[in-house]
């Protein structure tokens, strides 16, 4: 049984991969490769919160700041520093787990909104930060003229191949934390998150765990900055502000809580509100002027529809689906 | 066996969005793109303007200006017989919309130029799409860095800090102002103003004895203006495009400051004046000449086009435009009347070509000379000081 079912994983996985993976081919459209570009940058972050929220059940409001640092680190060294794409992915990584971990230690001892006030907190400084640090960060003009992606000698300049880029490091990201949710810290997080008394009576370094689920959220969204970076070419402040971590808030708990495939179903379905055009044919221009208009309200709206209705989100409804389908 | 079941909708999920997303799209594409039913083909500008958002305020007279100003272009006979249509896309005031909806308009094939984006950060945020199709583009935004960080490619038609602030501290040295006391806001137009500020006071007789900062949306600046008085400045100058500038004024007034307050092209609003009330009284500060037309002298051309085109404006909107809707003019009659010297077939290179050579362009914000080296074309003949006097704006008598 259990076999069988990891065939039928397998397969579909190759599947799934592909088809993905066409999408360049099937399509020249380079607006809509930008927009499922955008898409897949929003997956890479959303993993990293899916562990985060959805099983450690803690809230970071701070995460467009990760998103910006890695932004900004790797846009700063390859640009000014001349360093190759490579190393500042690299660098994106190392500093924004680094920073990740300065936030973690002390504030992963709050608990709760506390946590959230924090990571809010640490949020807007990075905001200001990111204004008034000219020198790196280029100040309110932002940074222009980023390079492409580059490695190897090659160029990845095409949409289709910016597509493919982020989409494999969405891949990536997807199958670590996949990984990362069947161990035993995965197990872990989910007792943390039925019960923090509960947990740490059985004997877990809850700290130490908060901190490294922390940790790699905060990588991930430092390489999906690094990879934003270098496929717009051009960074500025407003593009990592508050508005960025409440959607990404918004995504998490749309996606539901113990599921990677909610939040990464949530961060498709609410990236794709603003382009809703780019996907439903012959929408007309003001429909989508509408939704720009009311597309804050919509992710308040969705928070508050969620926790209310369906406190699962996604992942909880995906979940009952299944178990009808089971009963039989 | 749960944590496949994880993995199995996971990858279900992602799956069945992609396909759908690649069908519809595919499905989008082999429509055919026909909206013309004259027989002949319009030519295309793209326009990227801020709708929705903090913007917005900005983006509804570009919008409402450009579809004014088609329809006459169109009335007279277009372009080389051929109508032009001007495809407006709104980038919600967002870096990353602008370059999803610049990407849309430029994956047509058909837009010989694009008109915005209306915020300087929308409009650094486009560029590499521009030079990557190798389309003109022609900014109504008002950051010095969109032209000078230099491209080819790329024009702007407001009026930059780098033009304003020599001519604003003219005003103060005719004055005897010396001692400055700067209070600006933390956005992108305050800090560059404030940077472009410290350099061109730099070894002259002028001193900054205070320099002080709001953030938008704050909703008092006593203290900081506490701290410019305590300076001892002879006047003070604020840097500031937002609502905020109004509460400048007012807490000025609240204080009894007892020195003049001056401002930038970023107060030419009428919101200023309603915002501050009685405290907007005697704020002077520099701008184009649209707002009292009578300053071109009212013989003159300058003065002629702008008369007008605030005629029709009013008539057809009921209300006066403001210097927005004026850089959107500039933009659109810039890339048509180019477009007009050159032979039918041109190139977006060629068109390129063309509009740099636009020399003595009478528009709404000034006379326009752009030059292989200046993309702004404007100079500090365009200006003239204002001062507000029974809730209007009036001449501000040197």
């Amino acid at each position: 049984m259990h076999r069988n079912v990891d065939i039928k994983v397998a397969v579909l996985l190759g599947l799934i991969g592909a088809s993905v993976f066409s999408v360049p081919l099937l399509t020249a459209d380079r607006y809509m490769l930008r927009v499922l570009t955008f898409v897949g940058v929003n997956v890479i972050i959303v993993a990293g919160m899916a562990l985060l929220f959805g099983y450690a059940g803690q809230v970071s409001l701070g995460h467009a700041a990760f998103y910006g640092i890695g932004a900004y680190a790797s846009a700063h060294v390859v640009t000014v520093f001349g360093w190759p794409w490579v190393a500042g992915v690299a660098i994106a990584i190392v500093l924004t787990a680094a920073g990740g971990l300065l936030l973690a230690l002390p504030s992963l001892r709050l608990r709760g909104h506390y946590l959230a006030m924090a990571t809010l907190a640490f949020g807007e400084i990075m905001r200001v930060a990111f204004v008034e640090g000219k020198g790196v960060t280029g100040g309110p003009d932002g940074l222009s003229g980023i390079p492409f992606p580059s490695f190897l000698g090659i160029e990845v300049d095409s949409a289709g191949g910016n597509y493919w880029l982020v989409w494999s490091a969405a891949a990536a990201v997807l199958l670590i934390a996949s990984n990362l949710v069947r161990s035993r810290a995965g197990r872990a997080m989910l007792a943390l998150h039925g019960s923090e008394a509960g947990a740490m009576s059985c004997g877990m370094d809850l700290t130490g765990l908060k901190v490294r689920v922390f940790v790699i959220s905060a990588a991930f969204a430092g390489l999906a900055g690094s990879l934003y970076a270098h496929v717009v070419g051009f960074i500025s402040p407003s593009t990592f502000s508050l508005h960025v971590s409440v959607l990404l808030v918004a995504m998490a708990v749309l996606g539901g809580t113990r599921s990677l495939a909610g939040p990464v179903l949530a961060a498709v379905i609410l990236t794709m509100i603003p382009f809703a055009d780019a996907v439903i044919p012959g929408l007309s221009r003001s429909a989508v002027e509408t939704i720009q208009e009311w597309q804050e309200d919509v992710y308040g709206l969705t928070i508050i529809a969620v926790m209310l209705f369906v406190p699962g989100g996604i992942a909880g409804a995906l979940r009952r689906i299944a178990a009808k389908g089971s009963v039989r | 066996m749960a944590a496949s079941r994880t993995r199995l909708a996971l990858v279900v999920t992602v799956a069945v969005a992609m396909v759908i997303v690649s069908l519809s799209g595919c499905a989008a594409e082999s429509e055919p793109v026909d909206d013309s039913v004259d027989v002949t083909e319009p030519y295309r500008i793209g326009a990227v303007l801020s709708l929705t958002g903090t913007f917005a305020g900005l983006g509804e007279p570009e919008k409402k200006t450009i579809d004014m100003e088609v329809e006459r272009i169109n009335d007279a006979g277009g372009v080389h017989g051929r109508p032009i249509e001007v495809l407006i896309e709104d980038d919600a005031t967002d870096a990353e919309t602008a370059v999803a909806v610049t990407t849309r308009l430029l994956e047509r094939g058909d837009i010989v130029a694009i008109i915005g984006a209306t915020g300087t950060g929308g409009t650094m945020a486009m560029r590499q799409e521009i030079v990557r199709a190798g389309i003109p583009q022609v900014s109504v935004a008002g950051g010095t860095v969109i032209t000078a960080d230099f491209h080819p490619l790329v024009f702007q038609t407001p009026w930059s800090n780098s033009l304003v602030v020599p001519f604003t501290l003219r005003y103060l040295e005719e004055q005897g102002f010396y001692k400055i006391g700067l209070i600006s806001d933390t956005g992108g137009f305050g800090k560059d103003g404030v940077e472009v500020i410290k350099e061109a006071i730099e070894g002259t007789d002028f001193e900054l004895v205070a320099e002080e900062s709001f953030n938008p949306g704050d909703t008092d600046m006593t203290a900081q203006l506490t701290l410019i008085r305590a300076a001892d400045a002879d006047v003070v100058v604020l840097w500031s495009a937002g609502r905020e500038a109004a509460t400048v004024a007012k807490n000025m007034a609240q204080l009894d400051f007892g020195i003049p307050l001056v401002g930038s092209h970023g107060n030419a609003r009428i919101e200023f004046i309603e915002g501050a009330g009685e405290a907007a009284e005697d704020f002077v500060f520099a701008a184009g000449k649209i707002l009292v037309p009578e300053a071109y002298g009212e013989d003159s051309e300058e003065y002629a086009v702008a008369t007008d085109f605030i005629e029709r404006y009013t008539e057809r909107y009921g209300e006066a435009p403001d210097t927005f809707a004026g850089h959107a003019y500039d933009s659109l009659y810039i890339i048509v009347e180019a477009m007009q010297r050159l032979p039918e077939g041109f190139s977006p290179e060629d068109l390129r070509d063309e509009i740099e050579k636009t020399t003595g362009f009478v528009g709404i914000g000034g006379t326009f000379n752009y030059s292989e080296t200046d993309h702004n074309g404007l100079t500090e003949d365009d200006l003239v000081m204002y001062r507000v006097s029974g809730g209007r704006w009036v001449l501000e008598e040197r």
